[in-house]
């Protein structure tokens, strides 16, 4: 209950000061290329920790985060972009109205891209959620799917299979940062929160949950709005980073990075997930060196694209194998423990001087 | 007054008849036992009343309020609250949440009240904090609130169940054998705790257990059920003498030719 009590303000204003510095350095002084490896950063961060929040701590196994992350993709896509870019793009099927003139700031479309995608995420989720375990995960890969096929087809809105191209490029360390704490933040104190204990109750035992007075339907449900609303925000922001989308885009492959992130970071484990986020973002590039032709041992090996995922896939095998619970489990990193660093190594160094 | 009248209810599971033709009608502030030989129907009887099984005929009444329909967790907010058979505990939440999740139900603020810590939902989780406090002192765990629920001994892990089940502030309790895998001094401190927390929520309650100590010690009224049939119904002393009563538990003696 002591350490309830304080709440580190200090230590806060610090490291978000800290924070602040170094985004304002690095996005002056960085080249554009880390600044993509760290834009990517925070994306995976928002991604994790919003699947997280539905799969690890309401334990409703969900894989139709890309179905989300593509809505949220288009609109935001659909109403930033300036008229004279959606003609350019809409060659074959012109585009409807009042979509082709509409044009609103950065800001407003992000919200909209959430909002949209949490409301499909209800629609989605009010019959899903009566499913449980593989059936639930069958049916939101499935949803996901339907998402990827539809936009495929929906000429008229979202350009069919040609996507759109030459979208401006909003997405910079400000608003990738600025969301991933954000997004950690929201959900941090969410299942903090007395719902927070109701999502992880459902989690820990549905029967006993119901018995208790926890109304399943509206807990799950509001766990899967949380998580396609910021799910559709990071499918924006990454939409306007590579500055292209088209509905391959978000793939299965999309949800399955996705997932290796929240397994790997471990279920249930917010600081987990953000430090898997930002490795894998890191390692996605760094790893592309196995991708290119090399000469091992005087083998000349033919660059394979794809490498990458299998060194990703045989490190979740030893994830799954080694740490059951993933990297952090459910522990998490407090400002208390930060703290107790920090006092501690000062005390040291005052004993040493 | 009566506060649960349950009307003649049948359940079947296909060609099963589970529990059938059962009534029972509840005086407010009693305490009945529900015996019965294994498989009797004792636990789907509190399955039907808490809303997890709907009976195939016959209706049940709280508060004079018609609850067949009802989902478990309105039911539950109605006043009714229930520990299980085998201990359902959310066990990787800590001792104190537990029991926080059963005051969450009363919980007015919103979920955006909740996320920013709006004055309205602070206020309100401290109530809810120091309302566990209180309930954990009352089964004597106040100490182990940090601790996982799964780590407990069992003892404690069910007397954090009935902590859980009180947290919900039902009128009416139901405790699913909660005397099992207990030694006779636990029983015996069971029984007094039992005793304690109805006069002091003023709970109506129905005990399963197959411990007869304390069934005799501390229900007034009790039932017997077999084969799903209310076979015997009244008082300790008239259940041990009722022949019925013996035929299930023991058996009818064999005739020898």
């Amino acid at each position: 209950m002591k350490g309830k009590k304080k709440d580190y303000i200090l230590l806060k204003i610090a490291t978000i000061l800290i924070i602040f510095i170094f985004i304002f350095i690095a996005q002056r002084s960085f080249d554009a290329y880390i600044i993509r490896i760290l834009n990517l950063c925070g994306i995976y961060v928002i991604l994790g920790v919003s699947l997280n929040l539905i799969n690890g701590f309401t334990g409703q196994f969900s894989l139709g985060h890309a179905g989300f992350m593509a809505i949220g993709a288009y609109v935001s896509a659909l109403l930033y972009t300036s008229p004279e870019i959606k003609e350019v793009n809409y060659f074959i099927t012109p585009l409807i109205w009042p979509l082709n003139i509409i044009q609103i700031p950065f800001i407003f479309s992000l919200i909209m891209a959430g909002l949209v995608s949490a409301g499909v995420g209800f629609l989605v989720g009010a019959p899903c959620l009566r499913l449980k375990g593989d059936y639930l995960a069958i049916v939101t890969f499935g949803f996901s799917e339907i998402i990827r096929v539809l936009f495929c087809n929906l000429q008229s809105i979202t350009n069919g299979p040609l996507g759109l191209k030459g979208l401006p490029s909003y997405t910079n360390l400000w608003w990738t940062w600025g969301i991933a704490i954000f997004t950690v933040w929201f959900i941090k104190n969410l299942i903090n929160s007395s719902y927070g204990r109701a999502l992880k109750s459902i989690r820990e035992d549905e029967i006993a949950a119901e018995a208790m007075g926890v109304k399943l339907f509206y807990h799950k449900v509001l766990s899967f709005i949380v998580g396609a609303f910021f799910a559709g925000i990071a499918g924006a922001l990454l939409g306007s980073l590579v500055m292209t989308i088209d509905p391959n885009t978000f793939s299965f492959f999309m949800t399955f990075q996705i997932i290796i992130i929240v397994v790997v970071g471990g279920l249930g484990s917010i600081t987990g997930t953000v430090i898997v986020g930002a490795l894998f973002a890191i390692l996605m590039e760094v790893l592309r060196s196995v991708e290119s032709p090399m000469s091992l041992f005087g083998l000349n090996i033919p660059g394979i694209p794809g490498m990458r995922m299998l060194l990703f896939s045989i490190l979740l095998m030893i994830v799954v194998l080694f740490f059951h619970q993933g990297l952090m489990g459910t522990k998490e990193w407090s400002w208390e423990w930060l703290y107790k660093k920090l006092m501690g190594n000062k005390k040291e160094i005052e004993e040493g001087s | 007054m009566s506060i649960l009248k349950v009307d003649h209810i049948t359940i079947r599971f296909g060609g099963l008849t589970a529990v059938s033709d059962f009534y029972l009608d509840l005086k407010e502030g009693e305490l009945v036992g529900l015996i019965g030989p294994n498989g009797a129907g004792k636990t789907t009887v509190f399955n039907m009343l808490t809303g997890v099984y709907k009976p195939t005929s016959g209706k049940i009444y709280f508060n004079n309020q018609e609850i067949n329909i009802k989902k478990v967790s309105e039911i539950t907010a109605l006043g009714m609250a229930r520990t299980f058979q085998n201990v359902r505990l959310f066990t990787n939440l800590s001792v104190l949440d537990n029991v926080m999740v059963g005051c969450h139900l009363r919980l007015k603020s919103s979920v955006l009240n909740a996320v920013f810590y709006l004055p309205k939902y602070v206020q309100e989780e401290s109530e809810i904090t120091e309302e566990a406090m209180q309930l954990l002192k009352e089964v004597n765990l106040e100490k182990l609130e940090g601790n996982l629920a799964g780590g407990l001994p069992y003892g404690q892990q069910r007397k954090l169940e009935i902590a859980r089940a009180l947290a919900t502030r039902p009128r009416l309790l139901l405790l699913d054998e909660p005397a099992a895998g207990m030694n006779p001094q636990e029983t015996k401190d069971l029984m007094s705790f039992i005793l304690k927390i109805q006069e002091k929520f003023k709970l109506t309650i129905i005990l399963i257990e197959h411990d007869m100590k304390v069934i005799m010690g501390i229900c007034k009224r009790i039932l017997v059920l077999d084969y799903g049939k209310t076979i015997a119904e009244g008082n300790p002393i008239e259940i041990q003498h009722n022949p019925e009563v013996i035929k299930a538990y023991l058996g009818v003696e064999a005739h020898y030719a």
